[in-house]
């Protein structure tokens, strides 16, 4: 039970939406976007997240619109995990997000929800680091589109008011060979130990971590080192734990120590997998 | 006539089933009508700390807020052995979670509002962790005041510690046991306290009458004992108070403690006796109301070269929490089957009942003995090491068996004993132990398989009853009324079965009522320990006599014969020497009339109760008595897929043979032992609290306390070994818990084969396993 009130918008275009933001912001009311609600439930109802008004944008075209054609893929960001599994449209995004909580949850958990939520996980971030895609990003100045690894370190760095409408990448990645890989501490369903989602491109291996540190993130210096042919898959792997940009978590779900002898295996594996694929 | 019996053993289907599937039964929480106030709770963010002060002004400004309670409202202590329990925490907390002020409101928003708004402020104090840190010179007392409060005879709390009680069991001559022995083991155990994560959170609702009569509506597994121990509270008298309880949606025995009655009975106090709901969020339910108890514990065996076991020393140190509550019962519970089911001369057996700044424990399925269990079988498979016995042959050797006396030094025989050697037998040729029992796969993986025994009796009180009502219906259908709570475990639907059997009537035509009210339904002493079909069981027997005899006494009037010589079988009463000489049971159990009028008789009530026979109290010193009608035993297995680099695993494979005694409802009778296995395993490899060093609980909700999950589960086998226990209903034995018992100790045996290091600790986590082989432990 949520105990404090709160008012509900539902806009159907993106200035609507944008508009409503403001506006409300400027009562004071804090407002959030939302589609699946999954975050503002489970953590309102625990006092740890507040809002006095949500804008449901489930009704705008762009943000429920999944296609592919003119050599991109297009996904909206209030297209949920599940569709996004089924839909096929890009198996190492649909992977990826399928290991994100139960398939019930992820009826309704979405793209731009696991992107832009509090769960420091964001795994679903992991595949838009790899293929260097363009977030639309709508906001009270207009649209704006940029590459993802200037808005995205650590988390999506947006501006108040503004909305993650929709992630343009190119199809060329979704036909790659890839590996997801998600370890977690012993139950079939839970935060990830470590995630690894990697893709093998022409110009040698990329791989983006969650689990690992307090954030999803993705490394130059550590594909540096995996793509290092002169060394064996192990060295390299062991040496890519060597250069993470932060420590490595410690918590309840697993220790540094055990989350880096994991992280090594898998990395391991992944290299070794990807490598004997054409 | 044909005394086959019919009934007895089919698969009849749970008579409360559709319902449930089709979401129409009731839940205490379902309760809801107009005029219904609602109280929510504040809790403590600490684990041990004074509260200096609080500030409720926030929370009074809410609309809607009719009363505040907090420790000052009442000075009751609550407890079962010992009373040292406030209703609501005064003056300090002595654990996360702990209750320091009730809301009432008219919504439960509201409540809830106004409860997050309650300002305390704590003076943190320094924490019991665990039972080792609670025994240490000069560690923090949970307790200063332990000398003050009121307790039972039996028990005998140790001021200036952190010891509520210890209770003691010696048999036989600890030094003849050691001479005796040429090889010695001794290994230690531990786990901290979990959770039941019943489906259904707990929920109390109360209501206090103008003329005096308190009305509760409880998820109770124990809705007489709230009666009695609400009373005994308040000073009340019990006839003052009914307490109602319709069907619970899981208990596993987080609800045989009372705790949200008395409260939410101060709430409805506090507001002129209105009706007050509270409902456990599950958060609450977790760490608030009574959790899993936890054990650390020191077993030492002494055996022959041939393996045969001379001595044990074993000393339990149960981690019972902040309260008493249940946890001394429990420890006493476990002491009388400390040996596990093996035959041993000498034994000295010491259970300490702890306090820690842990959530406290209330029972838990089984009751003491899963955790004696994985005690007991993990020294038993160091032994077996040592020894250079197979573990299964071990156990074999060492089985109790009728002739032998228990720890408690009561004499076994074929009733009161299930057949172990039996259990081990079938065990042993379903898993094909002999062919293997570990097996390397591919590089990283190996297959492995644990093996455990494990038995129980029932340490109910020693005048637990339980009584029985049947009401004919004109049509000479049958209302079964029993005080048992149905909890899931189907026992209403076999009390049909055996009624059905008694009568030779069609089960269709039982109407059972499942709803238990202290007012109008024969007392079932709690809904625990495997007991229900034993007690209940026997109770509607004998109120099928007394209905039979009724409805002969009458059908002997009209058919003009002796009641001697007549029988009764498909609703109709007959004539032994011609059966063509008969009367339809409609026409007389309301009375019979005559066709000029005149009538006779009138609507026939069967009556019955049941009381344990020649149980004799547990001496609190030497733990000699009868702790109950019988011992069930079983014999079971796991098997594991563990990958050596990262030690994760997976349970491939479960497997329980139990004696069953007599099996009344087959498919019944294995959903219960399989859903005990699958909460043994969650138990084993996942269920934890995880305290920081502040005893502050990380995991309070289902979304880091992890629970096996459908699909995660193993294959599973249960078998049944039938020997009967004579005086229970048609032979049958004790069941509901037995499946839970061995699985911990079955899958840290198979996961210490597969990763060849002893791993003695719960949950049985990969990176507990990883750590334990960097260490590198020896088997």
């Amino acid at each position: 039970m949520i105990s404090f009130d709160f008012e509900y918008y539902k806009p159907s275009s993106i200035r609507e939406a944008v508009d409503l933001h403001q506006h409300l912001s400027r009562q004071g009311k804090q407002p959030l976007y939302y589609s699946g609600g999954t975050e503002i439930i489970t953590l309102g109802r625990r006092n740890r997240i507040y809002t006095g008004a949500v804008i449901d944008i489930k009704a705008i075209p762009e943000c429920r619109a999944a296609a592919a054609g003119n050599g991109t893929l297009s996904i909206g960001c209030a297209i949920t995990l599940s569709e996004l599994h089924d839909s096929g449209l890009f198996p190492l995004l649909g992977e990826t997000g399928a290991g994100v909580a139960d398939r019930t949850s992820r009826n309704k958990i979405t793209l731009g929800g696991n992107v832009c939520g509090r769960t420091m996980y964001r795994e679903v971030v992991l595949p838009l680091l790899l293929t260097d895609c363009s977030l639309e990003i709508a906001g009270p100045g207009g649209s704006r589109t940029v590459p993802i690894e200037q808005v995205f370190q650590q988390t999506l760095r947006l501006q108040p008011g503004e909305l993650f409408v929709r992630a343009v990448i190119d199809e060329g990645f979704t036909r790659m060979p890839y590996a997801v890989v998600k370890k977690r501490k012993q139950a079939a369903i839970d935060y990830p130990l470590v995630t690894i989602a990697a893709l093998k491109t022409g110009s040698g291996i990329r791989a983006a971590f969650s689990g690992v540190c307090a954030f999803p993130f993705r490394s130059r210096t550590i594909e540096n080192t995996i793509n290092n042919k002169q060394l064996p898959a192990a060295v390299r792997a062991e040496l890519a734990v060597k250069e993470l940009p932060a420590p490595i978590l410690s918590d309840i779900k697993g220790s540094a120590e055990y989350r880096g002898w994991v992280l090594v295996n898998t990395l391991f594996d992944i290299l070794e997998r990807l490598e004997r694929m054409s | 006539m044909d005394e086959q019996p019919t009934i007895i053993g089919r698969s009849i289907p749970k008579k409360e089933s559709k319902d449930k599937v089709g979401g129409t039964a009731r839940y205490t929480g379902d309760w809801n009508s107009s005029g219904l106030l609602h109280a929510r709770l504040a809790v403590s963010p600490y684990a041990h700390a004074y509260i200096c002060s609080m500030d409720l002004s926030k929370a009074w400004e809410v609309p809607g807020v009719r009363a505040i309670l907090t420790g000052e409202s009442s000075d009751t202590l609550a407890g079962e052995d010992l009373r040292d329990r406030p209703i609501i925490a005064k003056k300090k907390v002595r654990y996360h979670g702990e209750v320091v002020a009730v809301v009432v409101a008219d919504r439960e928003d509201l409540a809830k509002l106004a409860a997050d708004l309650i300002q305390v402020t704590y003076e943190p104090l320094a924490v019991v962790n665990s039972p080792t840190e609670a025994l240490r010179e000069n560690a923090p007392l949970v307790h200063e005041e332990l000398g003050t409060y009121e307790h039972t005879h039996r028990v005998k709390p140790m001021p200036g510690t952190n010891i509520a009680n210890i209770s003691k069991l010696r048999k036989g001559d600890m030094q003849k046991g050691w001479l005796e022995s040429e090889v010695t083991v001794r290994q230690t155990i531990a786990f901290g306290p979990s959770d039941h994560a019943a489906m259904e959170t707990r929920c109390a609702l109360a209501e206090i009458k103008r003329d005096g009569t308190v009305v509760i509506d409880t998820s109770s597994q124990a809705p007489h004992a709230v009666q009695r121990y609400v009373a005994q509270y308040f000073d009340l008298e019990p006839g003052q108070i009914v307490v109602g309880t319709p069907l619970v949606g899981g208990a596993f025995g987080g609800k045989a403690s009372i705790q949200l009655e008395p409260l939410v009975y101060l709430a409805s106090k506090a507001v002129g006796g209105r009706k007050v709901k509270l409902q456990n969020m599950r958060e609450e339910d977790l760490i608030t109301s009574p959790a899993h108890i936890g054990l650390e514990a020191e077993v030492k065996l002494g055996a022959t070269n041939e393996g045969k076991l001379k001595a044990a020393h074993i000393t339990f140190y149960f981690d019972g929490g902040a309260y008493s509550d249940k946890a001394i019962d429990v420890v006493a519970a476990a002491i009388p089957d400390c040996t596990g089911p093996y035959s041993i001369e000498n034994v000295h057996c010491d259970g300490l009942c702890i306090y820690t700044n842990h959530p406290y424990a209330s029972a838990y399925r089984g009751y003491g003995h899963s955790e004696l269990t994985f005690a007991i079988e993990r020294a038993m498979d160091t032994l077996a090491a040592k020894l250079h016995i197979d573990p299964l042959e071990l156990r074999l050797i060492n089985a109790i068996t009728p002739g032998d006396t228990s720890p408690s030094q009561t004499l076994l025989n074929e009733s009161n004993l299930g057949d172990l050697p039996a259990c081990i037998g079938r065990l042993k040729e379903i898993i094909e132990w002999d062919e293997w029992q570990a097996k390397q796969v591919d590089e990283y993986t190996i297959r492995a398989k644990g093996i455990s025994c494990c038995w129980k009796n029932s340490s109910a009180d020693v005048d637990a009853s339980s009584g029985a009502v049947l009401l004919f219906n004109r049509d000479g259908s049958i209302n079964l009324v029993s005080g048992y709570v149905e909890i899931g475990t189907g026992t209403k639907t076999v009390l049909a079965q055996i009624l059905a059997e008694r009568l030779k009537m069609d089960i269709s035509r039982i109407h059972v009522k499942f709803e238990v009210n202290t007012r109008t339904t024969p007392e079932h002493w709690k809904t625990v320990a495997s007991r229900g079909t034993f007690l209940s069981g026997r109770a509607v027997l004998e109120a099928a006599e007394d209905a039979i005899a009724q409805l002969k006494a009458i059908a002997a009037i009209v058919l003009r014969v002796e009641p001697q010589d007549l029988q009764i079988g498909g609703e109709k009463v007959f004539y032994i020497a011609d059966p063509n000489v008969n009367i339809d049971i409609k026409d007389i159990c309301y009375g019979y009339t005559y066709p000029n009028g005149n009538s006779i008789g009138g609507q026939v009530i069967g009556r019955g109760h049941y009381i344990q026979r020649r149980r004799v109290h547990i001496d609190p010193e030497t733990g000699r008595g009868v702790p109950g009608p019988e011992w069930n035993v079983g014999a079971q297995s796991v098997e594991v897929e563990f990958n050596r680099r990262d030690c994760s695993y997976k349970i491939t494979k479960a497997v329980s043979v139990i004696d069953a005694g007599r099996v009344l409802n087959r498919k019944g009778a294995e959903g219960q032992v399989m859903g005990a296995m699958s909460m043994g395993l969650g138990f084993a490899d996942r269920e934890a609290f995880l305290f920081n060093q502040h005893g502050i609980v990380l995991n309070p909700s289902l979304r880091n306390y992890n629970l096996n999950r459908y699909g995660e589960n193993p294959e599973y086998t249960v078998e049944f070994v039938e020997t009967p226990c004579v005086d229970a209903p048609y032979g049958a034995r004790g069941l509901g818990e037995h499946g839970l018992l061995g699985m911990p100790a079955a899958l840290a045996d198979a996961l210490s084969r597969a990763a060849g290091v002893m791993l003695n600790q719960l949950p049985l986590f990969p990176e507990y396993i990883w750590r334990a082989r960097m260490r590198g432990t020896p088997p």
